[in-house]
């Protein structure tokens, strides 16, 4: 396959950007998009010049590490597919990529396609856990959940914080990334405790790295966990809540 | 010579992109919703007001006069309308006030390169604040027409309404034989079908509850019945003078 290939070239975060457009004469289709970057910067080393940054890691869907902006969708063209599970089946021979970071305010550009998800992090530090005392673990069967419960917070607390959800929203929101945060910790008796305190916290951080949902719904049509839609509800249906109780907590 | 340990927690490297004070967005936006929702409810009985007019003069006529003078006298005269105006034009200052909040804070923090290669599906949604301005716009221009009865926004023939009788009708019926009066009307109304398309969908979200995806297709589909419910009901009518069949 031969494929023009437009990427984003950015020295550092202070650098101004710009897109650089390379061939690739040899893709094949059973190449993932990381692959094809892959191929392409060993064309650029043969040839002296700067390889291309962009992050990666598992390369099988599952860590969150990659994650470019292809043809203007996060991800790629593939719905609910991380970047490392794109093909280029999907595209045809002579086709023109466009290559980006993911684009948000919260997402500073690092190098060439690499971003800075440190808002997320901070998010995740502000609420995504479950205090407890260190000690031998529990039995298993001391906390009984119905199999449905389980299921439910199961879906929601797949999140691999790639940070999709915020490059598709042309808010930069991070509602999907928060609201499965919640929804899963608020499901499970584990996070039940805490629940009030940890609305307070996530929805407060939330709102200082990331922008407000307008209900584009667009997360969900790139997000590679499948998070489902009403994960987004749940910040505002949580952060009610914790408005009603006032400071008592739970 | 010392050395200083970096910290690599996440509270240090990057500059934030959210909101630094002021209303949090949550509330904005449930504010948004609860305005919002109470403007869908009064479009909705207004709506089904206006088809009075289909029953004739003396019907609509007498529905627009005993609006002034409902629940007297626990109510004074025009207390009803006056209740409705207040409430009304209080959930506008808040409605719009959340809405700028909202749009200035997403635009920054989505930065400099705005998302591109949307589709149709939302439409709606992306175009909120251009059916908004023209809502706000139709609004001012409405008031002036048929309740100030102001030229040149309102008709020559305009008649105030008395404490006997109201003259409704006849005024309506002048204001839609002006044709540019008639357009606007129509215009501003497929608006309010797009703006409740996502509108609805949109307060659902908001007000917290957890729709799952099927559901939210269908609420989504919801939502543009109600919008084009309350839009078509109301363009009948200027069609309906123009065309002749009220006079």
């Amino acid at each position: 396959m031969q494929l023009t290939i437009e990427v984003w070239r950015q020295e550092n975060a202070e650098a101004e950007g710009r897109f650089v457009t390379y061939q690739v004469d040899d893709a094949t289709p059973e190449m993932s998009l990381p692959e094809l970057l892959d191929r392409l910067n060993d064309q650029l080393v043969e040839a002296g010049d700067e390889p291309i940054a962009f992050d990666t890691d598992c390369r099988e869907g599952i860590c969150g590490t990659c994650g470019i902006t292809v043809n203007d969708v996060p991800h790629g063209k593939v719905p609910n597919t991380p970047t490392c599970r794109q093909h280029l089946r999907s595209y045809d021979d002579g086709d023109h990529l466009k290559l980006e970071p993911f684009r948000a305010a919260s997402f500073p550009v690092v190098r060439d396609l690499v971003v800075d998800r440190t808002a997320l992090d901070k998010v995740i530090a502000s609420g995504g856990y479950v205090s407890v005392d260190a000690g031998t673990a529990p039995d298993a069967d001391t906390r009984q959940i119905p199999f449905k419960v389980a299921e439910t917070a199961l879906d929601f607390s797949g999140c691999i914080g790639c940070g999709a959800c915020i490059a598709a929203c042309p808010n930069g929101a991070a509602h999907l990334f928060s609201g499965a945060l919640l929804s899963h910790m608020s499901t499970l008796p584990q996070g039940k405790p805490e629940r009030a305190k940890r609305a307070r916290s996530v929805v407060a951080t939330t709102e200082e790295e990331f922008g407000p949902c307008s209900v584009y719904a667009e997360c969900v049509e790139v997000c590679p966990a499948g998070i489902p839609i009403s994960a987004i509800s749940a910040v505002n249906r949580e952060a009610a809540r914790t408005a009603i109780r006032r400071t008592k907590d739970d | 010579m010392s050395t200083s340990l970096t910290s690599r927690s996440p509270q240090s490297t990057t500059p934030r992109a959210g909101r630094s004070g002021g209303l949090p967005s949550v509330y904005a936006k449930l504010i948004m919703a609860a305005t919002g929702a109470t403007f869908a409810i009064f479009v909705l009985v207004h709506m089904i007001g206006n088809l009075k007019i289909y029953q004739g003069a003396e019907a609509f006529n007498s529905y627009a006069h005993w609006l002034r003078v409902a629940f007297y006298p626990v109510l004074p005269y025009e207390g009803l309308l006056w209740i409705m105006r207040v409430v009304l034009l209080a959930c506008l200052i808040a409605h719009v006030y959340c809405a700028l909040l909202l749009r200035r804070r997403g635009a920054t923090a989505r930065g400099r390169w705005k998302r591109r290669g949307l589709g149709l599906d939302v439409f709606a949604a992306r175009t909120m604040m251009v059916s908004g301005v023209v809502l706000l716009l139709f609004i001012i221009f409405h008031i002036l027409d048929l309740t100030l009865g102001v030229p040149p926004a309102g008709p020559e023939a305009f008649e105030h309404a008395t404490h006997e009788t109201s003259y409704a009708y006849s005024n309506l019926v002048a204001s839609f034989s002006r044709w540019p009066v008639a357009a606007f009307y129509i215009i501003a109304m497929l608006c309010l079908a797009l703006h409740l398309a996502h509108g609805v969908v949109s307060a659902v979200v908001d007000f917290g509850v957890g729709v799952r995806p099927r559901v939210f297709s269908a609420l989504a589909g919801l939502g543009l019945l109600f919008g084009l419910a309350v839009a078509i009901g109301n363009i009948t009518i200027p069609v309906a003078v123009l065309t002749g069949v009220l006079q």
